[in-house]
């Protein structure tokens, strides 16, 4: 270890090479926060390599997608890109509220969340996607458990969803079982999706489940901000959440600071854009065929020059 | 010989329980033994006080639990007494400061331990020298003096060896290089001998009295064993329940016991063994024809084949080689088969 | 602690006299009596709740709920964003502490990964490249070398080799990295707080209630209030890991140097030792083998922090185990773990061979230098030939991607065959357990109105450990209650009672054939040592795919979690009886069976005690985590409170689970004692 020391001195005092300095606002690395899961990584990575092509210092720093806010209201972390209208919403509003936060608008991808059913149910229950057909068939889906009453795999609570809300308001005769994870979600269902056994359960895009299993959402009746809070709306005259889920955009959110220090960079990061097609191509890349994150997006960048290379003007 | 007083304690009480200082003064400083049933208190040593003379091997005896270790302890103040004065070499040692304490001990005194406390991280080398360590005596000295220290001790050969790969004795030859690396004045031994096998034990013993004719130490030595306190004592403490019954030397011991106690102890103890020829012989040195000379201070056991063997009787003679009296065989015969003393 | 001596149970004579006859009888009645009133009460709190209308009797009144979590939610807020001590503010302080624990973290990485360059970001050159992957493996097998012998070093070399072969070795290095970090720091912070509580009395009974709940509070519910504090990043990750894993080092530290033999200290006080060479050159050597064990323990905790580390930005193997989970990549989940699992052999093995090191060579003059060390001379040869190799070879720098192994696939199709062929089979197990185990205890614990679940447990704790533990329990109880947790404490009990009965149930009868048969003990000492260092999530996925998300899953989990020390407390309790009782059985006429049961049994009933003492521990510690696959426990409080970044309610629901597992462990500590004295084994 000391040889390595004095070798690094030794070299580091004879270092040739002066790095060319870009033109950017400032040297300072830009934190691009990280999640647990494949998409977000893969659109930080996008935005990180546009902009260290404009020349900007790029550092990524793995956080916990509500806790992060928390950093970004200090100035710890910078960029956060993908904070989901579905998801995320609550905790977004709170932290821009603060002022210390900025929205940087949309990221073009909509997050969609259903609940969701493989393809060889239709079999089954004929008449799928329509959710008025689940209570014919709500004995298929049941489990020990559960009988009479049909299974639904809910996500882990605190994502919220309102489906027992739903249950009651369409009167589904279906009992809510909630995930802990997203990873125990994805078990369960390959689990089934091998045995092709019965499972109705809730999924969410862009993600690579929807692309690798085959199957579909089910329909509900429309969204409306209405149908959530008034009972009257709907099909369903005494009851709220008597319909779908809402979709709504992801947005890409920026710790205040970030628009004095680097403009370039808001200015690159607002410009971003890309679509659920596309995005679920690298998902399914990445997770299903084994490519590296890194390959994916470097691929994506040189075939798409043209789109990114307008985002850094 | 004038002896100077090396060691002095006076009134020591060690007490264990829940404010000791408190119960001793609400007992008029002489709390009595039920006194300290009642309260739950242990009193290990009670009101002893000892000197030990310069150059002397005085040995505390008595059985396991009757307060030796503590007693050996607080002279050394590695506890505090409750009560009581130690003095070493005038000085009082309980008045001393933590540092003085530390000084004093570096080079004045030195200790054995019945389970050898070696450290056993270290070399014996190491071990050896690990006092002159402590005192940021350099390497190369300290070494060459606890080589110097181990083969006094007859253990040259073994210096890289670790406590752990060596037999009880060696361990304990170890020990005791270790509490003599700093030519101590005052060698505290609290029972050295006691986890070695007998007849380790006994070769043990007389490296120790060669040593002890080497090196001329005061010596506080413990042990339970009586045996051992005859063969190596000048003179003898018996202690019993943390009181000291009698102070004498080995002779007197057996033969003037103070107490029952000393008296069920000393009982089947060998006279021949401690009997020295000065206390049978008969006085004044009539002329006749003698075997030969004998010296006072030699124990009948020794003196035995010699004097049965001869058809005269022996003179014996004082410290300074004067003749003072004779002993023939019937008085040894009598000591040895145990007749009426007198 | 001693309140119940008077019982009669605490002294045994060979006779049972009749008194303890009586009071044994007694005993039983008491138990007997409590049981069936709760099995009342649960069985009919709801309709006393509805006769009389009386709806606290199964709530604890909301109004009257204690909000701590607001409080303490706030209170951290002010402390992130006020607090000061005038000079600099709070956050200032910590996020000094966060730069010194990041500068040698980063220059470890950079020394096993990235390599020491100059300039940041895009414009960063390379000056000096990280260590090859042969010169780790080098080293590796050089350091077990050294501390043992040439058949460890093999081992070392193995592991290690398995991270390059099976493509995990730039994640294991940053792995790597933070352990070699976080271990001196848990080491060092524990070795000196061991010594203050060593030393000082009052230090230690402060620290001994902290050390408890730091051992028993969840990961989970202080991760949030780390990441304010400590910022975002591996430095977090770390301070988390040394939380966790530091406590037995502390612990072990204490008793290590209060075990150093008394007269080992006389001798050194006696030489003139001052206060502080009797403590580094007496006590600490002298105590070395004592405190490895706890670096040992420092080492195995920080991977078990592996995976939740990662969660929190540490990266490496736990990051790939999660990952590959999230993907449903179950065999590149089991490959990443198990090179967590290997990892943990070769550190656990080395570091345990340091503790019983004992050979040691002396310098020897006139030999030449490499020939007095061969073993660094090799290292640093090897060094020097592969950075400059490096250069121009790439596959001595970095093992080739083209070479690596995978297993994935053989796992996903196995798992497939399992599901596909197993499934119906598996779900008519569980269909039974559940009815006949699960749902019934589910049903008693539940329904135990939470008035009389605190006088219950103030009841067991005076029975058992007189009114000191009873107080104790009727607190930490009502704290349960007061913060309106009761209904998912009671899962929480639930869980935790089903799961460790059938780890005992499984685990205790594998303990005693491994203590009768040495064959057996290798084989099924390797399987729950595995079983352990594992990371759970690597068999929580597949578990979940074969008994659906729910209870089951999260006892099937923590079951196989907790049955190490079931296993190996029950291996122990026969192994260490004394030889000469069972001869006394045999010359006695016992047949084998009997001996089982009459004897063997009996004397290391202690031992079983404490077995169930570390299993309960260790099944609340990964109730926890089961709250990933959905139960609705206090695992699922600090969880949700985790994904919320809810500071306050993540700490009470972690005092919560600590304070159930502090009243388990004061429990069956009692019984323990008490069985220990009237074997007279103390
Ligand atoms: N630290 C202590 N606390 C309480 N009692 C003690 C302590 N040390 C010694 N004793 C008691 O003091 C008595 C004398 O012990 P000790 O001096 O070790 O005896 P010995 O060395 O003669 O075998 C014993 O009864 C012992 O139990
Ligand atoms: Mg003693």
């Amino acid at each position: 270890m000391k040889v390595i020391n004095l070798l690094s001195v030794g070299l580091l005092s004879t270092a040739l090479s002066t790095p060319v300095l870009a033109d950017v606002e400032s040297q300072d690395p830009i934190k691009l926060t990280t999640h647990d899961w494949t998409g977000q990584i893969i659109t930080t990575t996008i935005m990180g390599e546009i902009l260290q092509k404009a020349g900007y210092n790029i550092e990524y720093v793995q956080a916990d997608y509500i806790a992060q806010f928390a950093g970004l209201k200090t100035g710890d972390l910078h960029v956060a890109m993908e904070i989901w209208e579905t998801t995320g919403r609550e905790a977004m509003d709170e932290a821009t509220d603060t002022g210390k936060v900025v929205n940087l608008g949309e990221s073009g991808m909509t997050a969609i969340e259903e609940w969701w059913y493989p393809g060889y149910m239709e079999e089954l229950c004929p008449g799928l996607p329509d959710w008025q057909a689940m209570n014919d068939c709500a004995e298929e889906f049941a489990t020990p458990e559960t009988a009479p009453l049909g299974r639904y795999l809910g996500a882990p609570v605190t994502w919220g969803g309102f489906d027992e809300e739903r249950i009651e308001a369409l009167g589904l005769d279906f009992e809510v079982v909630h995930a802990g994870t997203d990873a125990a979600l994805f078990a369960e269902l390959e689990s089934a999706y091998q045995r092709k056994a019965p499972i109705v359960l809730w999924l969410y895009s862009p993600h690579w489940a929807p692309a690798k299993y085959e199957g579909s959402y089910i329909e509900f009746p429309e969204y409306s901000v209405e149908c959530y809070n008034d009972p009257s709306v709907g099909i369903n005259p005494d009851a709220a959440y008597d319909c779908g889920k809402p979709v709504g955009p992801i947005w890409k959110v920026a710790w205040s600071g970030v628009e004095e220090k680097w403009p370039g960079a808001v200015a690159a990061i607002e410009a971003f854009d890309i679509d659920n097609e596309a995005m679920g191509a690298l998902i399914t890349q990445v997770d299903l065929d084994g490519v590296s994150v890194d390959e994916a997006v470097a691929e994506w960048l040189s075939a798409n020059e043209e789109t990114w290379s307008g985002w850094i003007q | 010989m004038t002896q100077r007083i090396k060691l002095d304690c006076r009134g020591i009480w060690k007490i264990y329980g829940d404010d000791p200082g408190g119960f001793l003064a609400r007992h008029g400083d002489k709390p009595s033994l039920g006194q300290f049933a009642q309260a739950g208190m242990v009193g290990a040593v009670r009101n002893t006080s000892v000197s030990v003379m310069e150059g002397e091997i005085f040995v505390i005896m008595g059985l396991s639990g009757s307060g030796k270790s503590t007693l050996v302890r607080c002279l050394s103040r590695l506890i505090e007494p409750t009560a009581g004065e130690v003095y070493f070499e005038g000085r009082n040692l309980l008045e001393m400061s933590e540092a003085e304490l530390i000084d004093l001990r570096r080079r004045k005194m030195g200790m054995v331990f019945q389970h050898f406390a070696l450290l056993p991280h270290l070399s014996v080398l190491e071990n050896a020298a690990f006092p002159l360590e402590i005192q940021g005596v350099d390497r190369r000295t300290r070494e060459a003096r606890a080589r110097e220290m181990i083969e006094t001790v007859g253990l040259q050969g073994r210096e890289d060896y670790y406590p752990r790969q060596l037999s009880g004795g060696q361990q304990q030859r170890v020990g005791i290089a270790r509490s003599l690396v700093v030519e101590p004045d005052l060698w505290f031994l609290d029972e050295p001998f006691s986890a070695l096998d007998p007849l380790i034990r006994r070769e043990m013993q007389d490296e120790f009295l060669r040593l002890q004719s080497l090196l001329h130490k005061t010596i506080v030595f413990i042990t339970h064993d009586f045996d051992e306190a005859i063969r190596l004592a000048d003179r003898i403490a018996v202690m019993k329940e943390g009181v000291i019954e009698q102070i004498a030397t080995p002779e007197e011991l057996v033969l003037h016991p103070a107490t029952a106690y000393v008296e069920d102890f000393t009982r089947h103890i060998p006279r021949a063994k401690v009997v020295r020829l000065h206390s049978i012989m008969s006085a004044g040195v009539p002329a006749a024809a003698y075997a030969g000379e004998l010296p006072g201070t030699m124990t009948v056991a020794e003196a035995a084949d010699q004097v049965e063997a001869a058809s005269a009787p022996f003179k014996v003679l004082d410290e300074a080689g004067v003749a003072m009296g004779t002993v023939a065989s019937r008085a040894v015969i009598d000591v040895m088969i145990g007749r009426t003393m007198t | 602690m001693s309140g119940t001596a008077g019982q009669g149970e605490a002294v045994s004579l060979p006779m049972p006299t009749q008194a303890q006859d009586k009071a044994r009888k007694r005993g039983w009645l008491f138990w007997l009596l409590l049981f069936v009133t709760t099995w009342g009460f649960s069985q009919w709190s709801f309709a006393l709740y509805k006769a009389l209308d009386a709806r606290w009797i199964i709530r604890f009144p909301k109004q009257y709920e204690l909000q701590l979590d607001t409080v303490i939610s706030r209170l951290m807020s002010w402390l992130v964003e006020e607090a000061s001590f005038g000079w600099f503010t709070f956050q200032q302080f910590t996020r000094f502490l966060s730069a010194l624990v990041e500068a040698p973290y980063d220059w470890v990485r950079s020394l096993l990964i990235d390599g020491f360059s100059t300039g940041i970001g895009q414009q960063a050159v390379q000056q000096v490249p990280p260590l090859s992957w042969i010169a780790v493996i080098v080293m590796a097998m050089a350091i077990a070398a050294y501390a043992r012998n040439a058949r460890l070093a093999l081992l070392a070399g193995g592991c290690f080799l398995y991270l390059a072969l099976f493509g995990q070795w730039e994640s294991a290095m940053v792995t790597l990295a933070s352990v070699a970090i976080a271990v001196p720091i848990g080491v060092g912070g524990g070795l000196l707080l061991g010594i203050l509580s060593y030393r000082v009395p009052v230090a230690e009974r402060i620290l001994r209630p902290l050390l408890d709940l730091m051992q028993t509070v969840p990961v989970f519910a202080y991760l949030v209030p780390i990441l304010f504090l400590f910022g975002f990043g591996p430095v977090s990750a770390l301070v988390a890991t040394v939380i966790y894993a530091m406590p037995p080092m502390v612990r072990v530290s204490t008793v290590a140097l209060k075990s150093v033999p008394e007269d080992i200290i006389e001798a050194g006080r006696m030489m003139g030792c001052t206060q502080r060479q009797l403590l580094w050159k007496v006590c600490i050597p002298t105590a070395m083998p004592s405190l490895m064990v706890g670096v040992n323990q420092v080492i195995m905790l920080s991977l078990n922090m592996v995976i939740i580390a990662s969660m929190i930005g540490a990266g490496g193997l736990g990051y790939d185990v999660l990952t590959a989970l999230r993907r449903l990549d179950i065999g590149g989940g089991i490959e990443a773990g198990l090179a967590i699992v290997v990892m943990a052999i070769a550190l656990d093995r080395v570091s345990q061979a340091f503790a019983t090191r004992n050979v040691r060579q002396r310098f020897i003059k006139g030999v030449p230098y490499h020939q007095r060390h061969p073993l660094l001379s090799t290292v640093l040869l090897v060094l020097l030939l592969t950075t400059v190799l490096g250069q121009f070879l790439p596959f001595v720098q970095s093992y080739p991607d083209d070479y690596t192994l995978s297993t994935s696939r053989y796992w996903a199709a196995g798992m497939e065959w399992i599901n596909v062929n197993f499934f119906d089979q598996l779900e008519a197990v569980k269909t039974v357990l559940l009815t006949v185990l699960l749902l019934p205890v589910k049903r008693f614990f539940g329904g135990i109105p939470w008035a009389w679940g605190i006088i219950a447990m103030g009841l067991i704790g005076w029975r058992i450990g007189g009114w000191r533990l009873a107080l104790m329990c009727t607190l930490m109880t009502f704290f349960l209650a007061w913060n309106g947790l009761w209904a998912k404490s009671m899962v929480t009990v639930y869980l935790c009672a089903v799961s460790v009965l059938l780890a005992s149930v499984i685990g205790i009868p594998l303990g005693v054939w491994a203590g009768q048969s040495a064959r057996a003990n290798s084989i099924i000492g390797t399987v729950i040592d595995t079983l352990q260092t594992l990371p759970s999530f690597v068999y929580l996925i597949p578990v979940v795919m074969l008994f659906r998300v729910g209870d089951f899953s999260a006892m099937i989990a923590v079951v196989l979690y907790a049955l190490a020390p079931a296993v190996r407390y029950a291996a122990h309790g026969i192994r260490s009886i004394d030889t000469e009782m069972i001869e006394a059985g045999k010359v006695s006429g016992c047949t084998s069976r009997q001996l089982l049961w009459r004897i063997k049994f009996p004397l290391a009933t202690p031992s079983l005690l404490l077995g169930l003492n570390q299993t309960i521990m260790l099944a609340l510690s990964m109730l926890v985590i089961t709250a990933l696959v959905g139960t609705r426990d206090l695992g699922q409080e600090v969880y949700i409170a985790l994904t919320k970044a809810n500071t306050g309610q993540g700490i009470i629901a972690g005092l919560s689970v600590a304070f159930i597992a502090i009243m388990a462990d004061r429990i069956v500590a009692a019984l323990a004692r008490r069985s220990q004295q009237r074997l007279g084994l103390e």
